[in-house]
């Protein structure tokens, strides 16, 4: 009995060397048909311009966002020192004795 | 071709390309016969069941007209298309769940022969019995995955080197190098069940 490995490596190799079936020729219509489609997609160059509009439009909206979150962020790294810290909490404590 | 004139060769590629982009009618005719052959046969081979091959080569060969501006020009014209061809055909059969399992009475007589003749000699399959041998791989490569399905016929059916297959899937080499690792294991797996039903 010869190993499993053995067989299926015959096996493919047979398998490689017979004949490969024969590629039809393209059947009747397809060819108009892609050229159709490809005379489609040439005649509409305006999706492709809406397409890099909107690109350009998300990349300048993210850069704009960036840009507004920025001081936001810095001014957060501000308050979480620690005199920031103290400061906000003598104030609530003035807060709470004014305001009982 | 219909008019009788020869295929485009591999080095008119690039002036042909330059042609349809400028909206040559002529030129992308060109681009169509020149990859058909080499659509039909990967379509074929990875036709999903119940799918119509005409119906997945047009899609395939419309993708690629309609594309050819996005074409780089980095890899062969033939490798870029390959890529369409298989994604396509794999997205038809990423919801087919049926795997059948190869039975030793679903064989025919000739594909029986050469499970016995493997089974009992160890000389190689003779010519005669090839094409049955590759009909039984492919009963066989029926019951993997389909992208498993795709690299075991890659290799070893075509015979083409792990750098072809990277260029014509798309994926890594570490990948394919896995995948086929564990499809042959699967293979073994089936091909075992098989010899057991021999007498």
């Amino acid at each position: 009995m010869n190993t499993i490995d053995d067989q299926l490596n015959r096996l493919f190799r047979a398998a490689q060397n017979a004949p490969s079936p024969d590629v039809a020729p393209p059947p009747f219509g397809l060819e108009t048909r892609v050229l159709a489609a490809w005379r489609e997609g040439a005649k509409a160059p305006v999706a492709f311009w809406d397409t890099a509009v909107l690109t350009r439009g998300l990349i300048l909206a993210g850069i704009i966002m960036a840009v507004s979150i920025l001081p936001a962020l810095n001014s957060r790294s501000v308050t979480t020192s620690s005199i920031a810290d103290e400061v906000t909490s003598a104030d609530s404590g003035v807060d709470a004795d004014a305001y009982p | 071709m219909k008019d009788g004139s020869p295929l485009m060769t591999d080095e008119q590629v690039p002036e042909c390309l330059a042609r349809a982009r400028e909206g040559d009618e002529k030129a992308v005719l060109d681009i169509f016969n020149y990859m058909y052959p080499h659509v039909a046969k990967l379509v074929q081979a990875n036709l999903p069941v119940r799918e119509s091959a005409e119906d997945l080569i047009q899609q395939v060969c419309v993708k690629v007209v309609t594309h050819l501006d996005q074409f780089s020009g980095k890899v062969p014209l033939l490798h870029w298309v390959s890529r369409i061809a298989v994604n396509t055909c794999l997205n038809q059969i990423r919801h087919e769940k049926r795997r059948p399992e190869v039975r030793l009475a679903d064989l025919s007589e000739d594909e029986a022969a050469v499970v016995e003749h493997l089974a009992h000699s160890s000389t190689e399959v003779s010519a005669s019995d090839q094409v049955a041998s590759r009909e039984l791989v492919e009963k066989l490569l029926d019951s993997l995955k389909p992208q498993d399905r795709l690299l075991m016929r890659l290799m070893y059916l075509e015979g083409r080197q792990l750098e072809d297959i990277a260029g014509i899937t798309g994926w890594n080499k570490a990948m394919i190098k896995v995948r086929v690792f564990r499809a042959r294991a699967q293979l073994r797996k089936r091909y075992s069940l098989l010899m057991k039903e021999s007498p």
